[in-house]
């Protein structure tokens, strides 16, 4: 990692966190409606993965996407119009915090249905391969992410056999958090590692902390490099604190909260901050100045949500089909 | 009801009231599903134990192929799928699987189970978890659906799917999950197919289903002030679906406005449309008037939410229509 | 259960299964739909059965014909059950592929690759439940292993210790699809019972037509369930000697039993030859004459008596009424 990656990585994964603490507070002032359900602390995996793709390589997400839309290039106030309902959202208001595209820059779906967009990225790996024996240095590669209750679930396993099979340049990233929802993984299953349980599979996998955002760094790019190369499939499992509840609203009574200097410790900002002043790539200073910065980029982002107009009633009746 | 001390209830708790009642009444009740079992002070966990009561990965295919197996293997599953939506991911597991066994074995085996299911929830959850899709299962053979609208035939159409030895959905409304209203108690028993008359009247049927026999109630008492007295009709369960006591209240009105929260093509009400152009033609004075969601997704924002699902001013609308004069 | 006791069940499965077979062209036009034989599966149904003792209960998939007749159901009212008889086991409602007799552990089938296996993980929560110490048995194909439905349920069986014993048959074909076709592990060259390192439970891959091994394999992974520990994944090794089922065709199309698939659709009919030098029946007939555990003229006893039971059997179908037609509004609801 040298000091221009760091800095763009602390950029990342702080206009991640500002996003969502403000996004959090505005669900609960009812400016955000629905269900949102917050990343913080899996910044430094989102903005570590998509920090190394291309706007070409596809992602795919599931409930818990806003960090990856954001890792991925969204911009910050089409993201905040959309979870605001206003026209001027990412998808015109339509999809909200469950549904985020952008197709721009590669952020193909997410879905609220646990697991299911994890055969989509096998699609659209499929695609890339086939484009790959037709294109000259076509290296295109889907990425999908995940959270460890997927994995339970029967399309899992159904994908990670044709990727396999196939050899499909897809990398699974599965977040584990160590609840599926709210229950813990002990209680779903017998094998506590992701990277384990696709072992019989045989792709290639690996185990990080994904509350250390270089590490998370350094083992995608050296997993990419082999999915890019065509080597088949791959699985990054990042051990994650999931923060906040499952969803905005969550009592969160099944689970011992985390104490504060524990927290201070593990956060993954402030552990990349910690970091990087003492690698040298970046100092105190340049650090505050990229948080306030990201700060200030969600309050613009705000304002412009809030002045975007809400889409108007009949447009509910259009884009049922395309044409 | 004479005779039967009430309590006010929620619908949800009155739901949970008549799974418990029925899990102390018979052991061979069991609960499981993704959100059971939350936490170790949860009062099933606590009453019946960590066998009876289980919370499970993830699977729905799992879930529900596996009360078919311990159905068959003579217990009384219920299975908490959460919402709707997520017995699409076992399609087969519903439609094709439990449902067909008593039939194929020739009445050799039984597989009495319930699947517990929320839908609807119209507030701001977008594409994938808002639908009301119980239009697809009502034609299932085999399968009953239950969509009960007030905490009463919450409770009472709980406590029959599973004293019930067929597959029962049972789908629960979201936005009504915190409605309260009387629920009787101890034991309470709501039969199937058997339609409740919510309103009587006398110049118009209504027919709704689940949270839209509130709206039709409420658009008959504004509809009322007006003089036109409306019928309010809630079939509660629509497999097996009550047609004779709709039919018996079009013969007495004449007209009918069927309300439901579903897409025309896949709803209820197309299909007692259908079945009353069938056998109460003679008795029609105007032509049938269905309200219901329009045919798209729910969008995520609110103003486009609300334009597709049928609300208390659509319903009063319709009623009009029916009932202006030279529609007779 | 004595070898000769298997040897018995195993030529009374091969001979109903022939009998089937040939009513396509003896009988044309009596068995409807589509039929799918246990011949070569033999030694691994009948292995497997031995270790049930009363209580236990099994489920299968639509190539079910083998488990009953090893259970001891009337083989009269399962031919009468594929021939559509209101005699049959089943009243003539499931036919073929949907046959169960519960009275004897045997729960039911699914026409539907692989949704039986949780249907079996559900059956053993209740043996769990009611624990009597009964087991579950699970029959699966290859193919199965691919659905979603075998992932579920194996992590569940493995997370709440359920007894379980999840029996692979894998036949090599996936339908008609050569499993390193569709299989990662096949495609790697490895056992398909690796796929039970994923649910951290054991894993065992046995030559499906040695009935004394299967049987001692799967009685293992029965008192292991038993006592509380939980599934086992057994991958049997067997050669299925038919095709995958019977032609489909449109009704007044005469329907037959084509060549197997290796030979049909891959060209290989050295791999069908030698499964059949293979064939599990012959196999242990060989075995237990030549150890004197059955003398020859025991063996052809058991076999013309199994030609007898199966005679009658299809002559009991045969004569059979049809079911009366307003019966098809009957068992829609129990």
């Amino acid at each position: 990692m040298n000091a221009e990656q760091a800095r763009s990585l602390l950029r990342t994964m702080w206009r991640i966190r500002a996003f969502e603490e403000r996004v959090g507070r505005l669900k609960r002032s009812d400016e955000v409606h629905g269900l949102i359900h917050l990343s913080t602390g899996g910044e430094g995996v989102a903005a570590a993965v998509c920090g190394q793709l291309r706007d070409g390589d596809v992602v795919y997400s599931g409930h818990r996407a806003h960090g990856h839309v954001i890792a991925k290039g969204a911009p910050l106030p089409e993201t905040m119009a959309e979870l605001m309902g206003r026209a001027g959202g990412l998808c015109r208001g339509m999809g909200g915090s469950m549904h985020l595209v952008d197709v721009a820059h590669g952020m193909l779906g997410a879905t609220g249905v646990v697991g299911g967009t994890v055969p989509a990225a096998l699609g659209s790996a499929l695609a890339a391969r086939m484009r790959r024996e037709s294109t000259e240095g076509e290296d295109t590669v889907s990425v999908v992410f995940f959270g460890d209750g997927a994995v339970q679930a029967g399309t899992f396993a159904e994908s990670v056999n044709i990727a396999a099979l196939w050899r499909l340049p897809v990398v699974l990233v599965c977040e584990n958090n160590g609840f599926a929802e709210f229950t813990p993984r002990s209680a779903h299953t017998p094998v506590e590692r992701v990277s384990d349980l696709v072992a019989p599979w045989g792709i290639t996998a690996a185990t990080v902390d994904g509350n250390d955002a270089v590490a998370v760094w350094e083992e995608f790019a050296r997993l990419l490099a082999g999915v890019r190369a065509g080597d088949g499939p791959a699985l990054l499992e990042a051990l994650t604190h999931r923060l906040r509840g499952h969803y905005e609203g969550d009592p969160d009574r099944y689970r011992d909260a985390i104490a504060t200097e524990e927290w201070q410790q593990r956060d993954p900002v402030l552990r990349l901050e910690r970091t990087g002043i003492a690698h040298g790539w970046f100092d105190t200073d340049e650090a505050k100045a990229v948080r306030e910065a990201a700060h200030a980029e969600v309050e613009d982002a705000v304002t412009w949500a809030r002045e975007s107009p809400w889409p108007t009633p009949e447009l509910a009746a259009s884009l049922v089909y395309g044409s | 009801m004479t005779g039967v001390t009430t309590r006010e209830l929620t619908y949800a708790a009155a739901t949970n009231e008549a799974v418990h009642l029925e899990m102390a009444r018979d052991e061979d009740v069991v609960l499981f599903g993704q959100s059971v079992a939350g936490s170790p002070d949860d009062p099933f966990v606590r009453a019946f134990g960590p066998d009876r009561v289980r919370v499970t990965p993830i699977s729905e295919t799992a879930e529900i192929g596996m009360a078919a197996g311990a159905a068959l293997a003579g217990k009384r599953p219920v299975v908490d799928c959460t919402m709707a939506e997520f017995l699409l991911v076992a399609m087969d597991q519903v439609v094709n699987e439990a449902n067909r066994f008593h039939y194929m074995s020739g009445g050799r085996v039984t597989a009495p189970l319930v699947l517990k299911a929320g839908y609807g929830f119209t507030a701001g959850w977008a594409g994938q978890h808002t639908g009301s899709i119980y239009g697809m299962f009502m034609g299932v053979p085999g399968l009953k659906v239950a969509l009960p609208s007030t905490p009463a035939d919450a409770k009472g159409l709980m406590a029959s799917a599973i004293r019930d030895d067929n597959p029962v959905l049972f789908l629960h409304h979201y936005l009504l999950l915190l409605e309260q209203g009387p629920v009787p108690d101890g034991e309470h028993l709501v039969p199937f197919g058997t339609a409740d008359v919510k309103r009587s009247g006398s110049d118009v049927t209504v027919v709704a289903t689940g949270w839209t026999v509130h709206r039709a109630l409420a658009a008959a008492e504004r509809l009322a002030a007006d003089g036109i007295d409306v019928e309010v009709i809630d079939p509660r369960t629509i497999a097996p679906l009550d047609t004779a006591t709709i039919l018996t209240s079009v013969g007495k009105t004449g007209r009918l406005v069927l309300v439901d929260q579903a897409t025309r093509h896949s709803s209820v009400a197309t299909v007692i449309a259908g079945e009353v152009a069938e056998h109460g033609f003679s008795a029609l004075r105007a032509p049938i008037v269905q309200v219901t969601a329009l045919d798209a997704s729910i969008a995520y924002a609110k103003p486009m939410e609300d334009y597709v699902l049928p609300d208390e001013d659509k319903i009063v609308a319709a009623v009009r229509r029916v009932t202006v004069r030279g529609a007779a | 259960m004595k070898p000769a006791e298997m040897f018995r069940h195993m030529i009374r499965i091969r001979e109903f299964e022939e009998r089937v077979k040939r009513t396509f062209t003896e009988h044309p036009g009596v068995i409807r739909g589509h039929t799918h034989l246990a011949d070569g599966a033999e030694a691994s149904i009948v292995g497997s059965v031995a270790a049930m003792r009363p209580g236990d209960q099994l489920v299968s998939t639509y190539r079910c014909h083998g488990y009953p007749i090893a259970l001891g159901s009337d083989t009269s009212a399962l031919m009468a059950e594929i021939y559509g008889r209101a005699t049959g086991i089943c009243g003539g409602y499931g036919g073929s592929m949907h046959l169960a007799d519960p009275e004897r552990g045997f729960l039911g089938t699914s026409g539907i690759v692989g949704q039986n296996i949780p249907q079996g993980t559900g059956a053993a929560y209740a043996a769990q439940l009611r624990g009597r110490g009964e087991v579950v048995l699970t029959f699966f194909g290859d193919g199965a292993s691919k659905q979603g439905a075998f992932h579920e349920s194996l992590n569940i069986a493995a997370v709440w210790k359920l007894p379980v014993v999840f029996v692979m048959e894998n036949n090599s074909y996936s339908a008609g699809v050569r499993t390193d076709l569709e299989d990662a592990n096949a495609a790697a060259g490895e056992p398909l019972a690796t796929k039970a390192r994923a649910y951290s439970i054991p894993g065992v891959t046995i030559d499906g037509g040695d009935p004394l091994l299967v049987h001692e394999t799967v009685a293992a992974a029965v008192e292991r369930a038993r006592a509380g520990e939980g599934p086992t994944l057994v991958e049997s090794r067997v050669y299925r000697l038919s095709a995958h089922g019977n032609s489909i065709a449109p009704p007044g199309v005469p329907l037959h039993y084509p060549e197997h698939e290796a030979v049909t659709k891959y060209g290989n009919a050295e791999e069908y030859e030698a499964a059949k030098r293979g064939d599990p029946v012959p196999r242990l007939r060989a075995r237990l004459v030549g150890s004197g555990e059955l003398t020859a003229d025991d063996a052809d006893r058991i076999a013309a008596e199994a030609r007898a039971e199966m005679q009658a059997a299809v002559d009991f179908a045969l004569a059979s009424p049809h079911p009366e037609p307003a019966a098809a509004l009957s068992h829609v609801y129990a």
